[in-house]
């Protein structure tokens, strides 16, 4: 059938050793193979061990075993922290008890993936447009202060209450993204200094909000929203009992999820979205209004943005506060590394949002039980995209065939486009 | 300029013309309302008893033997002349509407509002409880600032000239200020620490080239990954070194080195001769940079890659080559920038440039991929910064938090207000497929 032997050649295709996905596993591995290596030469006791080698018969044994433990100690509380915990595992199978804590890393996994399945899409469609949105963290940073304060001033029920929530999210992450939209769109402004400008107003303002406004939670003095009211809270799905923290912000993403698959694939204005990404002359050429298409990507970009950090605060803390989505490990920034290990693509951005939320979820587990720093994790997700964005460096490390038709993804236009 | 238009459909000049009069018009008008507002709230806001003092002797008074009178002037008078001047450049540029200089103007507009917030500021009667404004202080704080500012768009002038975006100053900031302080707080030698800055720039820049230059790679996105990956690196070792080890961060700052003699001269003396050795070293780059890209036949070369990397392979220039070696020189210029962060700043924090580096793109921008230019840029970034941080001394009735946001609003404006009137070397940016 010819059905048949057609996804035949798409799976070998998909599986052959030049496919996105091929790369991506070589660049986690070389990503974490880097962390080990930083690991080591950090780390005091491995040091010593390999200072003092020549010391006895058995000492370069002794090296090779506290370097391996330490590691492997590092790598598995990231592993048992984010994933699973094979004793604990066997243990809720064998008695059936325990379940829950058994299946809280992956709840804690999918709780931070969530909102970054929201942003990265957000970023994603944007990339696919030729606009590079670092904004995102900003955005989102806006969104959830928009979010927060629907949800603690104004009281109603629940059906109402979320809703409105997240679209004052989403009003929020647009007005963020309206301003590089228009200033691209009206002044040709780049959009790069634009919104990275705009990252530390919104944060400076973030702060100001928390510590001097009606946002500042009443009788304190520390830099504190107010607690959002429960009816506006995104629950948890298996019940607050249950101490999984995994909730229906699920629901949230999925439908992003579906959206940005409909938009990019089926909807008129995703095509004149990716036309304009893949060559704006054209695009113009063909008559699309390419100013229109620059502030609406900011409007759909900052609005997952925005929504992505309501749904960040309606689904863990419930307040935000002035640490909110704070550094380099800030949603908005991993964001820009998850689309681009997606290659901005609907399913490709979730696969890759499990893999930085996992990395991200284990790394706090990894600085609880072993002391490495938590940084270690976003240094592996920068280097992982590093090599995804560098596809041909990957081939030559490990001598891949290279197929013909291999070219640049993504080609800079610089700051005269 | 010639190679330009020929290489882009770009619109017929006769367009260019029209619309970039009309944004000049649009830059005169806000000008205009620049001075309006100084003129209204800086201006009318103080009453008509109020005056503010200035003063110009350094807050070290002991290297002084001279002493400028302090100046009382009348807070009403002063701004309102100050919103007169914005007003008739504003009407200038909108009458006249000049083909150059009109971001200059712009520019100077700018610093007399920020001179006019400062009177306006210190006033008394006012809330203020310092009434005077030290001059030269403010001119010393700016101008450690604009310093940085200005390694890094030193930085960005040498890689963009060569047709390769460096978007990675921040970085190179961060991890010049790492090496630097360790460096520095080991060594007790500031040399040694703005070599070790220069090596860190240089190999990230080497980084940024390998992987634009040789793969291909989208330099923008290759520029920020390395930023937060060199962002959390210096984040993790903080927390593994510098935290068990204090002695490795005790963040020394680099000490003044008077010029004999010039360094007496009132107010220009302490500004521009009484500074650390970076200060130094930073003048004599902007000169070497300037004539290096303008005046020699290298600079000849690098032009010609950033503009027309085609035509310059033709005649025999080996443009990856170039592109490399400007790549790296600029990484390093920019670590040291890093480490005179670090010398005037202290003690490394993670995150502390707090973009800073962005802003120096900014400024190289601003200042027309020019050395010159990015001083003069540069210099309103860097008044912009240290008022910022150093309003809140006088009791002014914003948060300080508001106040913070002030110098990337100002960069948001000025990149805003400048396309047009600005060009980018042509192939800055886009990879060169040798054929």
């Amino acid at each position: 059938m010819p059905d048949t032997t057609s996804r035949m050649v798409t799976l070998r295709r998909r599986f052959s050793s030049t496919s996105p996905i091929v790369i991506a596993f070589i660049a986690l591995i070389l990503g974490l193979v880097l962390g080990a290596l930083i690991i080591i030469f950090t780390t005091p006791v491995i040091l010593n061990a390999w200072r003092d080698i020549f010391h006895s018969w058995s000492s370069p044994w002794h090296a090779v075993k506290v370097t391996a433990d330490n590691v492997g100690a590092a790598y598995r509380s990231m592993f048992t922290g984010s994933i699973i915990d094979p004793p604990g595992l066997w243990h809720s199978i064998t008695t059936g008890k325990g379940w829950n804590a058994t299946m809280t890393p992956i709840s804690e996994t999918l709780t931070y993936a969530t909102p970054l399945i929201i942003a990265s899409m957000g970023v994603g469609i944007a990339f696919q447009t030729g606009i590079f949105n670092i904004g995102a963290n900003g955005q989102a940073v806006l969104g959830g202060m928009a979010g927060v304060a629907i949800a603690s001033m104004l009281h109603m029920p629940t059906i109402i209450h979320i809703p409105l929530t997240l679209l004052a999210g989403l009003a929020g992450g647009m007005v963020a993204g309206a301003v590089p939209g228009l200033l691209k769109a009206y002044t040709g402004a780049h959009e790069v200094i634009v919104t990275i400008m705009l990252n530390y107003v919104i944060y400076a303002f973030l702060l100001f909000a928390v510590t001097s406004t009606f946002l500042q939670q009443p009788g304190q003095q520390n830099d504190i929203s107010r607690m959002m009211d429960p009816s506006s809270q995104l629950a948890p799905i298996f019940g607050v009992a249950s101490g999984l923290r995994v909730s229906y912000g699920i629901v949230v993403a999925a439908a992003v999820v579906v959206f940005a698959w409909w938009f990019l694939d089926r909807s008129s204005l995703g095509f004149d979205f990716r036309v304009t990404g893949a060559n704006p002359t054209a695009a113009r050429a063909s008559g699309i209004n390419s100013r229109a298409i620059m502030v609406l990507v900011f409007l759909i970009s900052g609005g997952l943005a925005g929504l992505a950090g309501i749904v960040q605060a309606a689904s863990t803390t419930h307040f935000i506060d002035g640490g909110f989505l704070i550094g380099n490990a800030g949603i908005g920034f991993t964001a820009i590394t998850v689309a681009l290990l997606g290659r901005n693509r609907p399913m490709g951005i979730v696969w890759a949002s499990l893999l930085f939320a996992a990395l991200g979820v284990g790394g706090r587990s990894m600085q609880a039980s072993t002391g490495i720093p938590l940084d270690l994790a976003t240094i592996i997700q920068s280097a992982v995209v590093l090599f995804v964005a560098t596809p041909v460096l990957v081939k030559e490390i490990f001598r891949l065939r290279t197929s013909p038709t291999t070219t640049v993804q993504l080609a800079t236009k610089g700051w005269n486009s | 300029m010639e190679l330009v238009s020929v290489a882009s459909a770009t619109p017929t000049s006769t367009e260019v013309t029209a619309a970039a009069s009309g944004r000049t018009r649009a830059v005169g008008a806000i000008m205009i309302a620049i001075g309006l507002f100084t003129g209204l709230v800086f201006a009318m806001g103080a009453s008509s008893a109020a005056h503010s003092g200035l003063t110009f002797n350094p807050v070290n008074l002991s290297n002084a033997p001279w002493h400028v009178g302090d100046l009382t002037v009348v807070t009403r008078w002063v701004n309102a002349v100050i919103a007169l001047l914005m007003v008739v450049l504003g009407l200038e540029v909108i009458i006249r509407s000049p083909r150059r200089a009109v971001m200059v103007r712009f520019g100077v507009v700018a610093v007399l509002f920020l001179f006019a917030l400062l009177f306006w500021v210190v006033r008394t009667p006012g809330p203020s409880p310092v009434p005077v404004i030290n001059f030269t202080a403010v001119l010393i704080g700016s101008s450690e600032v604009a310093m940085v500012l200005i390694f890094g768009a030193l930085s960005g002038v040498m890689c963009e000239r060569s047709g390769v975006v460096n978007i990675a100053i921040e970085g190179q900031f961060i991890g010049g200020a790492f090496i630097g302080t360790m460096l520095a707080s080991t060594t007790h030698s500031f040399i040694f620490a703005a070599v070790g800055g220069a090596a860190i720039g240089g190999l990230l820049g080497l980084l940024l080239a390998f992987l634009s230059l040789r793969y291909l790679s989208d330099q923008i996105i290759v520029g920020v990954v390395l930023v937060t990956m060199i962002g959390s690196f210096s984040s993790y070792l903080n927390l593994q070194v510098f935290t068990p080890f204090p002695q490795f961060n005790t963040g020394t700052l680099a000490p003044n080195l008077a010029i004999p003699l010039i360094s007496k001269i009132p107010i220009i003396g302490p500004v521009f001769f009484d500074q650390s050795g970076f200060f130094y070293f930073m003048l004599i780059l902007v000169g070497v940079v300037s004539f290096a890209l303008f005046k020699t036949r290298y600079g000849l070369h690098v032009r010609a890659v950033g503009e027309h990397p085609r035509a310059a392979a033709t005649v025999g220039i080996n443009v990856v080559r170039v592109r490399y070696i400007n790549v790296v020189l600029g990484g390093a210029i920019a670590g040291v920038g890093g480490v005179a962060f670090m010398a005037s700043q202290g003690q490394f924090q993670p995150g502390y440039t707090s973009g800073l580096g962005y802003i120096a793109l900014a400024a190289m921008i601003f200042g027309r991929w020019r050395p010159s230019g990015a001083v003069v840029a540069s210099v309103l970034f860097g008044l912009s910064v240290y008022l910022s941080q150093n309003l809140q001394t006088y009791n002014v009735p914003v948060s300080t938090y508001i106040l913070n946001m002030f110098p990337y609003i100002i960069t948001i404006a000025v990149v805003s207000g400048l396309i047009g009137r600005v060009r980018a070397p042509a192939a800055d940016g886009i990879p060169y497929h040798r054929e």
